[in-house]
């Protein structure tokens, strides 16, 4: 029998994450966001975060969110863990915020008998992880995976349940309505100096580890783009350690003055980006979710993204941008010069709003109560 | 009878229902439903329901469906008979609920309102349904507890899907067609795919006797509400009867099946064959009234004058009890021509259901909507050589098979030295690795291929991640939860939880429906089982088993009938197989494995289905 929601005692959750307030990153923002949502749910949870690094002083956290100090060795975190189990307590769930400390996590929620959440992001839960991982994985109670993607391929390695692994997708609020993008247009051509130009946009870091992004396979379907559309200029944002490798790509393709690296930019200069762009472009094949295809098609821009990982949820299944095979330069030449030529209706991507996730949030956390 | 389909957007993220994709599934399905097609779809376009119809209960419109409640709070799709509907109904009336159609779905919509998931437990029949409560944002599965009717769903973590075919969730479109190794392995370790595996990683099957909640937050667990374990092992505390009890109580509890099974406003014809079995079921149809009875045999040229042909034998049974019978001839021709219609119907690869298409066509030709089938007897009464085999293997191997190293080095010894070819059967080099348990003998005696096997005709990576997730002694072994402690009780359990669960039923249902024909079997049947195993479960002497069906009809079964041994229902298949044309990209003769002269046909035609298949 459940209790009326009033009557059921406040669930307390301890929650081992990498990082969350405090720090930076799409991981700490998702955790930010989730811990956020059950704090702050019709029926709030307490909870104690205790994080790998960040230092959460000066951060916002509500008034049922206690983070300890961050531990970074793995000892020193282990201990701090179990010492919070016993100290903090008593708890009704674990939360482990990532794969590689669900060993930990499954230890310390058999010690206090209670249901264990594991949270699971993207390329880390892809291939089938050592046997350990896989051990404490197959313990947890309820697992959350940030696209259907993901958790497809959790379920190819796991021992669990389908019913188990679902799908709490990245959350996104548009920061600024696209209606304001016309009037800010001009001006923002202007200052990047891109006046003239069809703009190609990618927003990512260019780490060489992870080249999966996909901007060589653009760099690659520029001639193809240019034939047809003589302004195409591509635009990448953002800087990194492959940066140089791509500059030679761009230079053997013989595009080298149509691809113009912007470097690392702030909150506002990026905003100036998105309003000044035509199509954004990332034909990624390793995202877990993707939360910069939200933002540009939320800046009023047409996205084109890969069909075969998180960025399929990202868009909807092509709902709310384009879909194509990351692999195939052609394929996504053609998808560049559709966006160029033929004018998109702008789309909604409202439903990835903060107020659905928290819902959704909260009442996972509390079929783990009435399942325990 | 019909077929099922539904879309629940359950998940905020997901895309509404594609009305499309909901079709495309539904109509997929046609011949299991030729009478009628419905589609509903939720104003939030978060939910859709479709149906399939073969009218057979309620002929009129009043039956069609998806059907509301007359609140429009529940809305269900239904496939199946619920045979206890007329008590039911008067109970609810009683109740004070008024109805509004002569069918037996409306009950469903009542004892759901008032019951919630645990209406199921009332229920005595066939089925697979699906249930939307509106207010609540929630679909209720439940499929029968034995499985004759099939369901199977997808989930991706947004979007629900379910169907009552494989293939019709195919052709959907939005569902990806990856294989699932587990569903290849199973193919060839039992013949069928075992569920809840289906050929495709998408697809999981409803598990029969289970019931499922999906709500906003997407599945719940699965809900087991029968077990035939659990009936069996309640029935061995029951005290034991005396003979003359026992036949009395089985007596009333057969015929009580059977006018149950009997329900139908169309004419239900029979299958009959030369066993006891079909033979029993004639006679107490006749017993339960039914005055005009259709009978149908199926026979082969090839057997002509054998004793492998069933024609004489049943048409002493039909006249014997008076029936208007049709002996049916199959030719090889007439195998051949309609072989990739069997292909394409067949919704799940498996090594039979040839025979029943066969009958099943017939019936439908003589104008039938329902046939009876005796399908089940030999789970229930111990006809199968595997009563005595599997019991027998487990004493004498129980101790060699512990010895470590022992049986695994034996069948190492047997599969690469000249004595593989003096086996007379190759599984036999696993029977002191197998044989000392229920689940491992039960494998010899059933499997097609043994693990061990499956590289000579699968790729090395398939056979590892299929075994990995099927574990084919540890899903034996799980169907005897709770364990009998009777060896009749065991291997009647695994014999109604595996064979017959995945190939016989599943054969009925797809060749069955694939001529829109409804096959019910009166030996299938909870009620039945439930009066029947505390008189089976303690093992009486088997041949006995069998006496109690013959002699359940007022006219007992013929003693020709009786007297005959079992033969098994046998099909020329084999021979037919060596012209037939499979339309696949590769036969069998490519596989040194199963070209060499002695290879049992079966292994053939799993090579040959699974590769026109894929």
């Amino acid at each position: 029998m459940t209790l009326p929601l009033t009557q059921q005692p406040r669930q307390r959750i301890l929650a081992l994450v990498t990082d969350a307030f405090g720090s930076h990153g799409g991981i700490a923002r998702y955790n930010r966001d989730l811990i956020a949502a059950l704090a702050g749910a019709e029926h709030a949870a307490d909870i104690v975060v205790l994080p790998r690094i960040g230092d959460s002083a000066g951060s916002q956290i509500g008034e049922r969110v206690t983070q300890l100090a961050a531990r970074r060795g793995r000892l020193a975190y282990a201990r701090a863990a179990w010492q919070a189990s016993r100290r903090h307590g008593p708890f009704d769930v674990v939360f482990c915020g990532h794969l590689y400390m669900v060993p930990l996590a499954a230890v310390i929620a058999r010690r206090l008998g209670v249901p264990l959440w594991l949270q699971v992001h993207g390329i880390e839960a892809w291939a089938a992880p050592g046997r350990l991982v896989r051990w404490a994985a197959d313990r947890a109670s309820l697992v959350t995976s940030v696209s259907r993607a993901t958790r497809a391929r959790m379920l190819s390695w796991s021992g669990l349940d389908d019913w188990r692994i679902k799908v709490l997708p990245n959350t996104f609020d548009a920061a600024f309505s696209a209606v304001a993008r016309e009037p800010h247009r001009k001006k923002a051509v202007g200052r990047l100096d891109l006046t003239g130009r069809d703009v190609i946009l990618t927003v990512a870091r260019l780490s060489a580890g992870e080249r999966y992004k996909g901007h060589d396979r653009v760099i690659a379907a520029l001639p193809r783009v240019i034939a047809r559309c003589p302004a195409a200029t591509y635009v990448i944002v953002g800087d990194g350690d492959d940066r140089s490798r791509l500059e030679a790509l761009a230079g053997e393709a013989g595009v080298a003055d149509r691809v113009c690296f912007a470097g690392q930019v702030g909150v506002d200069e990026l905003s100036d980006f998105y309003r000044a762009a035509d199509v954004f472009v990332m034909p990624s094949t390793g995202e877990g979710f993707g939360i910069v295809y939200l933002e540009a098609a939320a800046a009023g821009l047409p996205v084109i993204a890969g069909n075969c990982d998180g960025s399929v949820d990202a868009l909807a299944d092509g709902v709310l941008g384009t879909l194509v095979d990351p692999l195939d330069t052609a394929a996504i030449g053609d998808a560049i010069i559709d966006a160029l030529e033929v004018r998109k209706p702008r789309v909604d991507v409202g439903r990835f709003a903060t107020a659905h996730f928290a819902r959704h949030a909260a009442g996972l956390a509390r079929s783990l109560g009435q399942a325990a | 009878m019909c077929g099922i389909a539904g879309i629940f957007a359950y998940h905020y993220a997901a895309n509404p229902v594609d009305a499309g994709e909901l079709q495309r599934t539904r109509d997929h399905m046609a011949a299991r439903g030729p009478d009628g097609a419905g589609l509903w779809i939720g104003e939030d376009r978060r939910i859709g329901l479709a149906h399939r119809r073969l009218s057979i209960i309620d002929l009129s419109a009043g039956g069609a469906q998806p059907m509301f409640s007359a609140d429009g709070r529940l809305a269900v799709t239904f496939n199946g008979e619920i045979y206890n509907y007329p008590a039911l109904r008067a109970d609810l009336e009683r109740a004070g609920r008024t109805f509004l159609t002569q069918s037996d779905t409306e009950v469903l919509l009542h004892l759901y309102d008032l019951h919630g998931p645990d209406m199921v437990r009332r229920l005595r029949g066939m089925f697979a349904f699906a249930i939307f409560d509106q207010r609540a944002n929630q679909l209720f599965l439940a499929r029968d507890p034995y499985g004759i009717k099939p369901l199977y769903y997808a989930d991706n973590g947004w979007t629900f899907r379910f169907a009552s075919q494989v293939k019709a969730l195919i052709a959907g479109g939005a569902i990806s067609g990856e294989p699932d190794a587990a569903g290849q392995v199973g193919f060839y370790v039992f013949g069928s795919v075992p569920e809840p595996f289906t050929t495709h990683r998408a697809v999981s099957a409803l598990e029969a006797g289970h019931t499922l909640i999906v709500d906003r937050l997407g599945m719940r667990a699965q809900v087991r509400y029968h077990s035939i374990a659990a009936a069996y092992e309640a029935a061995e505390a029951a005290p034991r009867l005396a003979a003359h009890e026992a036949e009395e109580k089985s007596r009333a509890a057969l015929l009580d099946s059977v006018r149950h099974h009997l329900l139908a406003d169309v004419p239900v014809g029979a299958f009959l064959s030369s066993g006891v079995d079909s033979g029993s079921l004639v006679g107490l149809m006749r017993d339960a009234g039914q005055n005009d009875i259709e009978t149908v045999t199926l026979s082969f040229r090839e057997f002509e004058g054998d004793h492998h042909d069933e024609a004489p034998l049943a048409a002493e049974v039909a006249r014997h009890y008076g029936t208007r019978h049709t002996t049916r001839r199959v030719s090889e021709a007439e195998f051949t021509a309609d072989l990739p219609a069997i292909l394409t119907a067949m919704d799940q690869p498996t090594i039979d259901g040839i025979n029943t298409w066969f009958v099943a066509k017939a019936a439908r030709e003589l104008g039938l909507k329902v046939a009876i089938s005796g399908l089940g007897g030999d789970e229930l009464f111990g006809g199968y050589p595997s009563f005595s085999f599997v019991p027998q293997a487990v004493r004498r191997l129980q101790w060699p098979s512990r010895v470590p190293f022992l049986g695994r080095g034996l069948r190492h010894v047997a599969q690469l030295t000249p004595i593989a070819r003096r086996l007379p059967n190759p599984k036999m080099a696993g029977l002191v690795e197998l044989g000392g348990t229920y689940a491992g003998a039960y494998l010899l005696r059933r499997g097609l291929f043994l693990p061990g096997e499956l590289k000579a005709v699968l790729p090395d990576d398939i056979v590892a991640e299929g075994l990995r997730r099927l574990a084919p002694v540890a899903h034996i072994e799980g169907q005897l939860m709770p364990q009998p402690r009777q060896p009749f009780a065991r291997v009647a359990t695994l014999e109604a939880s595996l064979y017959m669960r995945n190939q016989l039923l599943r054969d009925a249902d797809w060749a069955g429906m694939a001529h829109s024909l409804e096959i019910r079997v009166p030996l299938v049947d909870s009620v039945l089982l439930d009066a029947m195993a505390p008189i089976t479960a303690s093992g009486p002497p088997l041949q006995h088993g069998k006496a109690l069906l013959a002699m359940a009809p007022r006219r007992p079964v013929p003693q020709a009938v009786r007297a005959r041994a079992k033969t098994g229902f046998v099909t020329p298949v084999g021979r037919w197989l060596e012209g037939a044309n499979l339309m696949s990209r590769r036969r069998f003769t490519d596989v040194a494995a199963l070209s060499r002269p002695d290879t049992p046909w079966a292994r053939r035609w799993a090579f040959s289905v699974a590769s026109a298949s894929a």
